[in-house]
């Protein structure tokens, strides 16, 4: 224990990597709470991608000489906005299915754009393409922890400021534009930063963990927790968890921390739709054994409404 | 005295971006304050006619006027006024609200971030709720309701709510016949005792007959307009409804029988 705590004082990768979990775990509380909510996880997965695309885009720019100051994080910021902006729009009368048409779309979209833009780029160039897909938490510059805090902190405040119009804009989108609610803002907001967020969490840990930390616990915590504060506590709690303990496996044994940190996300899912089932089991005994009684009164009462009733309607 | 009208429609006309339209010529006033329902089959543009007078959806021509705002350029006037329930289907689930949370928001939303609840607000919501005799559940998960339970805290979010024009989308929709008891037992106290106007969708005229003063019958545009009595004929109803609807007549009052809302209740 006392050898894991000096290795990580002298090691400034460790600190940026458990850093960059906190930071991860409050991006995964903030924005994959409300993704959940919206019944919009896969925009998680769909921006990751699109930041992807967007880092070709960026790389092209550069290397071509078109847009020499082009860096291709801009792209990845840029492109990740614009799938934010589109699923927005398709969203903006609260219509979820429409939404993950969008996602989809932008998802196919910019990998499709990546894969092309392949081909003109320098081949020594295209792994900082695929770094977006795995990433690696161990090998962040002070660069990528000061963004990743940036955004991490910025989508923070925002969620702590707006907690309840979010809330409003995913349970009731048409009614909180009708009590005079300036819906449409909270919906883009949210949906924006949670974007930039999500963008620069995929450049530090890679697209596959990001989707894992965001939605697996979030996904969890909903089945279980009932208050919406419970929800983003809890998820903030399993996302850190999960990622803390893949770091320290990684230091043990010879294995990739994003990975056992995705699985053990994953596995938190598992774990709480099984418990919801057993508590839902244990519940529906109870109230067989207690209720029993009273039901058969009500269905006797029923039984001599609904005849009363019939009389009735042969009279007249 | 003349005041300015609950509702009032020109000419209006509304197409869905998909090319649908789903109201065509609709014209009519209702005079302020009432209480009024709007009937008509399902896809008869009941709910469009609402989101239409809210705001929500521009007309296509024509104009609609809610207590003398245009919803198209004084948007913002309408909606100081309105407290809406939109149709059930529309409230998401996946969100884990509280029934507290549902009936504050009829409270909150009118007010600016960081819209905190005062002690004012809680005692209001809980009396909303004690008017739906749903009280016991403040606590509760709404979507672990049943959904009469959950348009009883509907109807109560509106109850709690400010604003002298009450919009409700349906809300006996689902409910069994304890909550439609509760729910127009409830809305008829309000309208009884505040100076309130309460525009109810609802596709079965019959639970609330007694209580409404103008009904507006749709079938994609206009169909009749006046008391419920009026509105009760068997030739309109078999315009709306189709040949197997009919009218009986039962101590002083017609119920409307379609195949769409099955037997009524005599109370
Ligand atoms: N968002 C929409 N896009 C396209 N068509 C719609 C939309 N909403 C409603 N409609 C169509 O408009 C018509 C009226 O719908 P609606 O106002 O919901 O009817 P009602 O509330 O009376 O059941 C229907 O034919 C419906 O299919
Ligand atoms: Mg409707």
């Amino acid at each position: 224990m006392i050898d894991i705590i000096q290795v990580i004082v002298s090691s400034p990768f460790l600190q940026r990597a458990l850093f960059a979990a906190v930071l991860v775990a409050v991006i995964a509380a903030a924005s994959g709470t409300f993704l959940v909510f919206r019944g919009l996880s896969f925009m998680a997965s769909g921006v990751a991608h699109a930041a992807l695309g967007g880092t070709a885009l960026g790389i092209f720019l550069q290397e071509s000489g078109l847009v020499p100051w082009f860096d291709p994080i801009l792209g990845a910021l840029l492109f990740s906005i614009l799938v934010a902006a589109f699923t927005g729009y398709a969203g903006e009368s609260g219509i979820t299915q429409k939404m993950e048409v969008a996602v989809g779309v932008s998802f196919a979209l910019s990998m499709s754009l990546a894969v092309f833009l392949m081909y003109y780029i320098p081949p020594y160039r295209v792994p900082q393409i695929w770094g977006y897909l795995v990433g690696d938490i161990l090998l962040l510059n002070d660069f990528d922890i000061i963004m990743l805090m940036s955004t991490a902190v910025l989508l923070g405040v925002i969620t702590l400021m707006f907690n309840k119009e979010f809330v409003y804009v995913s349970v009731d989108m048409e009614g909180s534009v009708a009590h005079g609610m300036n819906a449409r803002m909270y919906h883009y907001a949210m949906l924006i930063v949670s974007a930039l967020a999500i963008a620069l969490a995929t450049k530090a840990v890679g697209a596959i963990l990001v989707y894992a930390i965001l939605v697996a616990p979030a996904a969890a915590s909903n089945e279980l927790v009932k208050s919406v504060r419970g929800v983003i506590f809890s998820v903030f709690l399993i996302a850190l968890i999960a990622e803390l303990i893949g770091l320290i496996t990684s230091f043990v044994v010879y294995v990739s921390p994003s990975a056992i940190a995705g699985i053990l996300a994953a596995l938190s899912y598992i774990l709480a739709l099984q418990i919801r089932r057993v508590r839902e089991r244990v519940q529906t005994e109870i109230e067989e054994t207690s209720l029993a009684p009273e039901d058969l009164v009500e269905t006797f009462n029923q039984s001599i409404t609904i005849e009363q009733k019939g009389d009735h309607n042969h009279e007249h | 005295m003349a005041t300015t009208p609950l509702l009032e429609a020109q000419n209006l006309a509304v197409r869905y971006p998909n090319g649908e339209l789903a109201l065509h010529n609709v014209s009519f006033t209702i005079k302020s304050p009432s209480f009024m329902a709007i009937i008509g089959p399902n896809g008869s543009g009941k709910s469009t006619l609402v989101k239409a007078a809210l705001g929500l959806i521009k007309p296509f021509r024509g104009t609609i006027k809610v207590l003398g705002y245009d919803s198209v350029k004084q948007a913002s006037k309408i909606r100081k006024q309105i407290r809406y329930v939109p149709q059930r289907d529309r409230i998401e689930l996946a969100v884990p609200m509280k029934v507290k949370d549902i009936v504050l928001m009829g409270r909150l939303l009118k007010k600016l971030p960081p819209r905190i609840a005062s002690s004012k607000d809680i005692e209001i919501a809980r009396d909303a709720l004690r008017q739906v005799n749903m009280d016991s559940l403040w606590n509760h998960p709404f979507p672990e309701l049943s959904g009469g339970q959950r348009q009883r805290v509907l109807v109560a979010r509106a109850l709690a709510g400010e604003g002298s024009v009450l919009v409700l989308d349906e809300p006996l929709a689902g409910t069994d016949v304890e909550s439609q008891d509760l729910i127009v037992e409830a809305l008829g106290r309000y309208h009884r005792e505040n100076d309130v106007s309460i525009i109810m969708i609802t596709h079965d005229l019959n639970p609330i007959h007694t209580l409404v003063q103008d009904v507006l019958l749709l079938k994609n545009t206009v169909i009749g307009i006046g008391e419920p009595c009026s509105i009760m004929e068997p030739e309109l109803i078999k315009k709306v409804y189709g040949p197997t609807a009919k009218i009986v007549e039962h101590s002083g009052h017609r119920y409307c029988l379609t195949r769409d809302s099955g037997f009524d209740r005599h109370d």
